[in-house]
C-alpha cells in the first residue's frame, strides 16, 4: 500500500510536471501609423521573447502574427489578416493537446459603435462573435484569450466559456482611448514583479492583477483619469474587477495558468526525481493547508490563528528549503 | 445620514426677467424731459447735487405734490445731508401732512431719533398716507430694533396678509412686504425665498427700485450667495455708480470675495455721503481686521454722531474695546446697547466674528455662547459658535451647534460644507504622539504617520527649547488630502489659496496629495503652523498677524536650508520700486493687499524683518515683543521699548538692512531695455558693457543651450548665481547648470549644482531626485539618502523612491531608517505586496524589532505562501537568529 500510495502520489504530481504545453499566439493589429506600430511590436516581441527564453515554451509553440512580418521576419511569421489569425488559431486547436494550455493575445487598436467592437486588422477586423467558433474548436485544458486593445471590453461577455479565461483591456466597448494595459501584461512576464505569491512563477491572474494595478498607477501618476479599466472573466464565473479578485476568489483557470514550457516551478530544470516529487506535493498540500486556515481566519482567535499559520508556514520553510537543497538551488 | 442641501434662492429667473424691464422701462422714459422728471433722473443716475437743486426749485412752488418733497428727502439722505433732509421733510409736512410723515420719520431714524421716528411713522399709518405700509414696516423695524421682537414679528407677519390679499401693489409696498418676510426668515428658513420673490416683484413693479436690488444683494450676501449678491449691486451701479448702498454692499462682496477694490469702493461710497452709517461700520471692521483698532475706534465714534442709535456702530465700537483689551469701555458700550436692546445679541456675533479675525477663537466661543443664550434663535451666534468649536478641535460640539445653526439657516453654505466635511471623519484616524494627536485619512495614515510624527516633533523640541514655552498640548494636526476639505474646514468654502493654518493647538493644512508635486513642502509647512501654535499660546492670540508669519517663516528658514519664502526677481523688484510695505504697515500687506503678490511677498520680507531684528537685538528681543503682546501692548509701543526705536526708525533701519543684504543683486535684477526677444548677439554686446545684468545672463544662457552650445552657456549661469545667489526659483541658474553639466558629463558638479537648487526652494523634488540618482551613481549614498529624505517631504508617494531610500539605508546599515521607507512602501499599496510585506520584516530583523519581524513575514506569507526568502527569514526568527549579514 505504501508503494502504491507514493505511485498515485507520484502520478499526480507528475502528469503536470510533464505533459502540459503552453501554446502562445500573438496578433499585433493595425498600428495606424509608426509610433504605434513600433509600441505594439515592442510588446509582442518582448512577450515572444519572454516565453521562448525565460519561460522555455518550445518556439514551436510560439507564433506571431504582425501587421508587416517584414519589420521583423524572425519573429513575425505571417500577416496578421483574419483569415491567417482563423488558421493560426486552427493550427493551434490541432495541435494542442487535451492537458496543453493555449494562450491568444491580441495587442493593438479596437474600436466600436455602441455595443459593437472590433480588433483593427488588416483587411478586414475581427469582431468578439467571429473568434467565438475558433475558441470552442480548441480543445486544450486551459484557453487564455487576452485582448489588450482599447473597446476590447465587448469581447468579454461573447467569448466567456468554461475552462477559459478571457481578459481584456477595457470595461466596456465604450471605453476607446488608446490603452496602456498591454505593456504592463508583458512587464508581468518579462520584468520581475509579477510573481505576487513568490512561487516562482507568473500566472495569468497574476499577469493581469499586476498590469491592472500598474495602469492605475499610470494614469494616477500621469495625473489622468482612467481611461481604461481591465476586466477579466474566468471559468464563466462572472466578470470581474481587479479589485474583486481577492484571494479566496476562485479564478481557477488564471489562478493555475502559467505561461511555461513545462509545469513544476518553471524556474528550474532539475529532474524531478520522486523524492522531489513529494516535496512538491507536500509543499502543496501545505500551501492549500495555509489557503483554506485563512479561509476561516474570521472564526478564529488571532493568536489561534497566527500560531497555527506560523506552524504551517514554519513547516513549509523546512520542506521549501529541502526542496531548494534537492534542486541545488540557494 | 440624509442627504444635507443648501437652499438656494429662486431669483434667478426673475433676475433675468428683470434687467427686460430695465431696459423696456429705460426705453419708455426716454425723450421724457420735464422738470420733476430731470429731478427723478438725476436722483435715479446719482447726480445727488443737481437733484437736490431741482428738488428745491419744484418744492418753491405752491402746488408741488407731496412727490417733490419726498425726492428732495431721498436726495439729501443719500448724501449724508439728514438734519437738512429732516428740515424739508418737516417742511413737507407742514404743506402735505400724512403724506410725508414717513419720510420723516426716515430721516429722523437715520439720525437715532427714534422716538420722534416712532411717533412720525405712526403719524403716517394713522394718517392713510400713500406710504402707510411702508411707515408700518419702518415702525416695525424700529421695534425689532428695541428687542421688541414679538410685537416686531406679529406686524411683519401681518405683510403676509397684505401681500396675500392683494394690498400690496406698488414697488414700495412689495419692498417693505419683503423685508417683512426677510425678518420673518429667521423663525421659518423657507420664508427667505419669499422675501426674494417679494423683491423681485417689487423690481419688475418698478425697475428704478434700487433700494429693492440692493436690499436682494445684502440677502444674497447675508446667505453667502456671492455672484447674486454681485448681479444685484451691479445692476443697481450701471445707472447710478454713486449709490452709497450699492457701493458699500459691493464693497462687502469683494471683501467676502477676498478681492480686491474694497477700499476704493467704500471711499467712494464714503465720499458721495460721509454720514453713511453702514459704510463707516463696515470701515471700522476693516480697520479692526488690520488691528488698526485706534482708526476702528474713530470710525465707529464718527457712525454714532450721526445715529447715536445705531447698534451695528456700537457693535463694532464694542470690539474696538475688546479687541484692544479695553473691557471696561467695552463693557459700558456692551450695556448702553443692551439697554437700547436688550435682546441684540448680534453685538456679541459681531464682536466673536470680528475676535475670529484676530484668531481668537476661545473668546469667540465664549461671545457666542452668551449670544446663543440671550437669543437661541441667533443662528449666527450658532454658527460662530460650531465653527469655532471645530477651530478649538471640539468636534463633537461643533457638529451640534453646526446642526441647530443650519436647520435655522439652511442656505448658509459655510454651515453645509463643514457639516459634510464633519460626516467624513469617521474616515480619518488619529495617531497620538509625545506632543500630538495627528488626524489623518485612514488610506494615507500609514504613509504620512513616520514622518508627519517625526517632523512635528523635531519641530516641537526645538520651539520649545527657543521660546522657552510649551504650548497646550496635545496639539491637534489635521491633515487634509483634499484641499477642498482643507478650505472648507479653514473657511468654510472651497477654494482658499493657503497651505496651513493655526487656530493655536489646533493645527489644519494640506497633506502632500493635495497638491502637485513640487507645489509645497508639507514638512516645511507644519514647521510654520506649529510656530503659529507658540506665537498664538505666547501671546494669548494677541500677535499681529505680520509678526506671527514672518517669524513662522523665519522658523521654517532655520529648520531647514532652502525652507521657507526665498527671494526672487519679484520681490526684489517689489522692493526697488517701493511696492513693498514699511514694516510700520506691513500688517497690511496681509491684510489688506493692494495686489495679488503682496501677501507672498509680505511673508518673505517679515521674515527679514525678523532676521534683522535677530542678529542686531538677539532672539531675546523677539520673546520680549511676543510677552509685550500678550499683555496687551501695541508694536509701536514694543518697538520704542524693545527695540529703542520708532516705527519709523524701524523702517529706515529695514530699508538699511535690506540694502545692506541685497544691494548689488537689486541693481543686477533691476529691468533694463533690451527691446522684445534680444538676439543672441545683442545680448552679448550688452553684456559686454553691462556684465551685472542677471536677466540678460538667464536669457543668454537659455539661447545658447537652445542653440545646441550648452557649455558656452555655462559661465552666464555661473555669473546669474554670484549676481544673485539666494534665488529660490526652480528653475535658476543652479538647476539649469546641473542638467548642463550632467549632459557633460561633469557628475560630481551636476550632483553638486543639483543640491543647490534643491536647497534654494523647498519645493524643488525634482533636483533632490536628480542629486540622489547622481550621488548613488557616484557611490556617495550619504548624500543620496540626504536628497532622498529631502524629496520625500515634498512629495511622498513615489514607490521606487522609498525603495531607493530604504536600499541604500540597509546598504549603509541604517536598520531603523529604513525600517520607515519599508513601511512606506507597503502603505502605497505595492503590487507586489509579499516582497514589500518582507523587506519589510527584514528590516525590521535587521533592526532587532523580533515581534514587528515575525508579524509582517507571516503576513507577507499569508499572501504567497511560498516565497522562499520569507520563509527562511521566519526559519531564521523562530531559531532566535539575530540578523545575518549587513545587507
Amino acid at each position: 500500500m505504501r508503494r502504491l500510495a507514493l505511485a498515485a502520489a507520484l502520478l499526480l504530481v507528475s502528469v503536470p510536471v510533464h505533459a502540459q504545453q503552453t501554446h502562445l499566439l500573438v496578433v499585433v493589429g493595425l498600428g495606424g501609423d509608426d509610433a504605434y506600430r513600433e509600441r505594439f511590436h515592442g510588446w509582442a516581441s518582448r512577450l515572444v521573447d519572454a516565453a521562448t527564453g525565460r519561460y522555455g515554451v518550445p518556439a514551436d509553440n510560439v507564433r506571431y502574427l504582425g501587421e508587416k512580418p517584414e519589420l521583423d521576419p524572425e519573429r513575425i511569421a505571417d500577416r496578421s489578416t483574419r483569415d491567417n489569425i482563423e488558421a493560426a488559431v486552427r493550427d493551434v486547436a490541432r495541435r494542442a493537446g487535451p492537458a496543453d494550455g493555449v494562450i491568444i493575445v491580441l495587442i493593438g487598436h479596437g474600436t466600436a459603435r455602441g455595443e459593437e467592437a472590433r480588433f483593427n486588422l488588416p483587411g478586414p477586423d475581427m469582431a468578439p462573435a467571429e473568434f467565438v467558433p475558433l475558441l470552442d474548436d480548441i480543445s486544450a485544458q486551459k484557453v487564455a484569450f487576452v485582448n489588450t486593445a482599447s473597446a476590447s471590453g465587448a469581447f468579454l461577455e461573447p467569448l466567456a466559456a468554461p475552462d477559459r479565461t478571457v481578459i481584456t483591456a477595457t470595461g466596456t466597448a465604450r471605453e476607446q482611448n488608446e490603452t496602456v494595459f498591454g505593456g504592463y501584461f508583458v512587464e508581468a512576464f518579462d520584468g520581475e514583479d509579477a510573481d505576487l505569491d513568490k512561487n516562482g512563477r507568473v500566472s495569468i491572474l497574476e499577469a493581469f492583477q499586476y498590469a491592472s494595478q500598474e495602469v492605475e498607477r499610470y494614469y494616477e501618476d500621469e495625473g489622468l483619469l482612467m481611461t481604461e479599466h481591465a476586466r477579466l472573466v474566468d471559468d464563466w464565473q462572472g466578470i470581474g474587477e481587479p479589485e474583486a479578485i481577492t484571494e479566496g476568489a476562485e479564478v481557477r483557470v488564471a489562478r493555475s495558468f502559467f505561461l511555461t514550457g513545462q509545469a513544476g516551478t518553471g524556474a528550474t530544470t532539475a529532474a524531478v526525481t520522486p523524492e522531489l516529487a513529494a516535496l512538491y506535493q507536500r509543499r502543496d498540500s501545505l500551501e492549500t493547508r495555509v489557503r483554506e486556515l485563512r479561509a476561516v481566519e474570521e472564526s478564529l482567535e488571532p493568536d489561534e490563528y497566527e500560531r497555527r499559520l506560523e506552524d504551517l508556514l514554519v513547516e513549509m520553510g523546512l520542506v521549501s528549503r529541502q526542496i531548494r537543497e534537492l534542486e541545488g538551488r540557494p | 445620514m440624509s442627504a444635507r442641501r443648501v437652499v438656494t434662492g429662486s431669483g434667478r429667473v426673475g433676475r433675468f426677467c428683470l434687467a427686460a424691464v430695465l431696459v423696456t422701462a429705460a426705453c419708455d422714459t426716454a425723450g421724457a424731459a420735464q422738470a420733476p422728471d430731470d429731478a427723478a433722473e438725476a436722483f435715479r443716475s446719482g447726480e445727488y447735487a443737481q437733484a437736490i437743486s431741482a428738488y428745491r426749485s419744484l418744492v418753491r412752488s405752491d402746488a408741488a405734490p407731496p412727490g417733490h418733497h419726498i425726492g428732495l428727502v431721498r436726495a439729501l439722505m443719500a448724501v449724508g445731508r439728514y438734519e437738512d433732509a429732516e428740515d424739508a421733510a418737516r417742511d413737507g409736512v407742514g404743506r402735505h401732512g400724512a403724506e410725508l410723515q414717513g419720510t420723516l420719520g426716515r430721516a429722523l431714524d437715520r439720525q437715532g431719533k427714534t422716538h420722534a421716528a416712532e411717533a412720525a411713522f405712526t403719524a403716517a399709518i394713522e394718517g392713510g398716507a400713500t406710504d402707510a405700509n411702508v411707515a408700518r414696516l419702518d415702525r416695525a423695524l424700529l421695534d425689532f430694533r428695541r428687542g421688541r421682537h414679538d410685537e416686531a414679528m406679529a406686524e411683519f407677519d401681518a405683510f403676509i396678509d397684505l401681500y396675500n390679499d392683494g394690498l400690496a401693489r406698488s414697488s414700495e409696498d412689495l419692498t417693505a412686504v419683503a423685508t417683512a418676510v426677510r425678518h420673518l426668515g429667521a423663525d421659518d428658513p423657507d420664508l427667505f425665498r419669499d422675501a426674494l420673490r417679494a423683491y423681485d416683484e417689487a423690481v419688475a413693479a418698478d425697475p428704478w427700485n434700487h433700494e429693492a436690488r440692493i436690499l436682494t444683494g445684502e440677502l444674497f450676501l447675508e446667505k453667502y450667495n456671492g455672484p447674486d449678491a454681485g448681479a444685484a449691486f451691479r445692476d443697481v451701479l450701471t445707472v447710478n455708480p454713486s449709490h452709497p448702498d450699492a457701493l458699500v454692499g459691493l464693497a462687502r462682496l469683494l471683501r467676502f470675495d477676498g478681492e480686491s477694490g474694497v477700499r476704493e469702493a467704500l471711499e467712494q461710497a464714503l465720499q458721495v455721503n460721509p454720514g453713511h452709517v453702514p459704510g463707516r461700520v463696515f470701515l471700522a471692521s476693516l480697520h479692526l481686521s488690520a488691528e488698526r483698532y485706534d482708526q476702528a475706534q474713530e470710525e465707529a465714534e464718527r457712525a454714532l454722531e450721526v445715529n447715536p442709535a445705531s447698534l451695528e456702530a456700537r457693535s463694532v465700537l464694542a470690539a474696538a474695546h475688546y479687541l484692544s483689551g479695553d473691557t471696561p469701555r467695552f463693557e459700558d458700550v456692551r450695556r448702553e446697547t443692551f439697554e437700547l436692546n436688550p435682546r441684540y445679541a448680534e453685538l456679541l456675533n459681531t464682536v466673536a466674528d470680528l475676535a475670529v479675525d484676530q484668531r481668537r477663537y476661545a473668546q469667540a466661543v465664549e461671545l457666542a455662547r452668551e449670544a446663543v443664550s440671550m437669543d437661541p434663535q441667533s443662528w449666527r451666534g450658532l454658527g460662530i459658535l460650531g465653527i469655532n468649536l471645530l477651530r478649538l478641535g471640539r468636534v463633537d460640539e461643533s457638529r451640534e451647534a453646526l446642526e441647530k445653526a443650519f436647520a435655522g439657516d439652511p442656505f448658509n453654505v459655510w454651515y453645509k460644507n463643514t457639516l459634510d466635511l464633519l460626516d467624513t471623519y469617521d474616515r480619518y484616524v488619529t495617531v497620538e504622539t509625545e506632543h500630538f494627536a495627528i488626524f489623518m485619512r485612514d488610506d494615507e495614515a500609514d504613509l504620512l504617520e513616520p514622518y508627519a510624527t517625526s517632523v512635528a516633533e523635531e519641530a516641537y523640541a526645538r520651539l520649545v527649547e527657543r521660546y522657552g514655552y510649551e504650548p497646550p498640548t496635545p496639539v491637534r494636526l489635521e491633515l487634509y488630502p483634499s484641499h477642498a476639505d482643507f478650505s472648507v474646514r479653514t473657511a468654510g468654502l472651497a477654494g482658499i489659496g493657503i497651505l496651513g493654518v493655526s487656530f493655536g493647538s489646533v493645527l489644519a493644512m494640506d497633506s502632500p496629495s493635495a497638491r502637485g508635486i513640487g507645489e509645497f513642502n508639507w514638512g516645511s509647512t507644519l514647521w510654520h503652523e506649529l510656530a503659529h501654535a507658540f506665537h498664538l499660546g505666547m501671546t494669548e492670540h494677541r500677535v499681529p498677524r505680520w509678526f506671527s508669519e514672518g517669524l513662522a517663516v523665519r522658523e521654517q528658514r532655520l529648520a531647514r536650508v532652502g525652507w521657507g519664502h526665498q527671494p526672487d526677481v519679484a520681490f526684489l523688484r517689489a522692493y526697488d520700486e517701493g511696492r513693498l510695505h514699511p514694516v510700520s504697515t506691513l500688517n497690511d500687506g496681509f491684510v489688506r493687499p493692494s495686489y495679488p503678490q503682496q501677501v507672498v511677498f509680505s511673508y518673505y520680507q517679515a521674515s527679514l524683518v525678523f532676521e534683522m531684528i535677530e542678529a542686531e537685538s538677539g532672539f531675546e528681543a523677539v520673546l520680549a515683543m511676543l510677552r509685550g503682546y500678550r499683555d496687551g501692548r501695541q508694536t509701536e509701543a514694543l518697538v520704542a521699548e524693545v527695540l529703542g526705536m520708532s516705527m519709523d526708525a524701524l523702517d529706515e533701519r529695514f530699508d538699511a538692512f535690506m540694502q545692506q543684504r541685497f544691494g548689488e543683486t537689486l541693481s543686477a535684477v533691476r529691468p533694463r531695455d533690451l527691446g522684445p526677444d534680444p538676439s543672441r548677439e545683442r545680448l552679448e554686446r550688452h553684456l559686454a558693457d553691462d556684465p551685472t545684468d542677471f536677466t540678460a545672463h538667464m536669457i543668454l544662457a537659455r539661447l545658447l543651450v537652445g542653440e545646441g552650445a550648452p557649455e558656452a552657456a555655462i559661465p552666464h549661469l555661473e555669473a546669474a548665481r554670484e549676481l544673485f545667489p539666494a534665488l529660490g526659483a526652480p528653475d535658476g541658474p543652479s538647476w539649469q547648470l546641473g542638467n548642463i553639466r550632467e549632459e557633460l558629463g561633469d557628475l560630481d558638479r551636476a550632483a553638486d549644482e543639483f543640491r543647490q537648487a534643491a536647497l534654494r526652494n523647498e519645493g524643488h523634488y525634482a533636483a533632490g531626485l536628480e542629486e540622489a540618482r547622481l550621488r548613488r551613481e557616484l557611490g556617495d549614498l550619504d548624500g543620496a539618502v540626504e536628497a532622498l529624505d529631502r524629496a520625500i517631504l515634498v512629495h511622498p508617494y513615489e514607490i521606487e523612491v522609498h525603495e531607493d531610500l530604504a536600499g541604500m539605508l540597509a546598504e549603509t546599515g541604517q536598520w531603523e531608517r529604513a525600517v520607515r521607507e519599508r513601511k512606506a512602501v507597503v502603505a502605497l499599496d505595492p503590487t507586489d505586496r509579499a516582497a514589500a510585506l518582507y523587506q519589510l520584516a527584514r528590516a525590521h530583523h535587521m533592526a532587532g524589532h523580533t515581534d514587528e519581524a515575525r508579524r509582517q513575514v507571516l503576513e507577507a506569507l499569508e499572501v504567497a505562501p511560498s516565497y522562499d526568502e520569507a520563509l527562511e527569514l521566519l526559519l531564521e526568527i523562530r531559531a532566535g537568529a539575530g540578523p545575518r549579514g549587513k545587507s
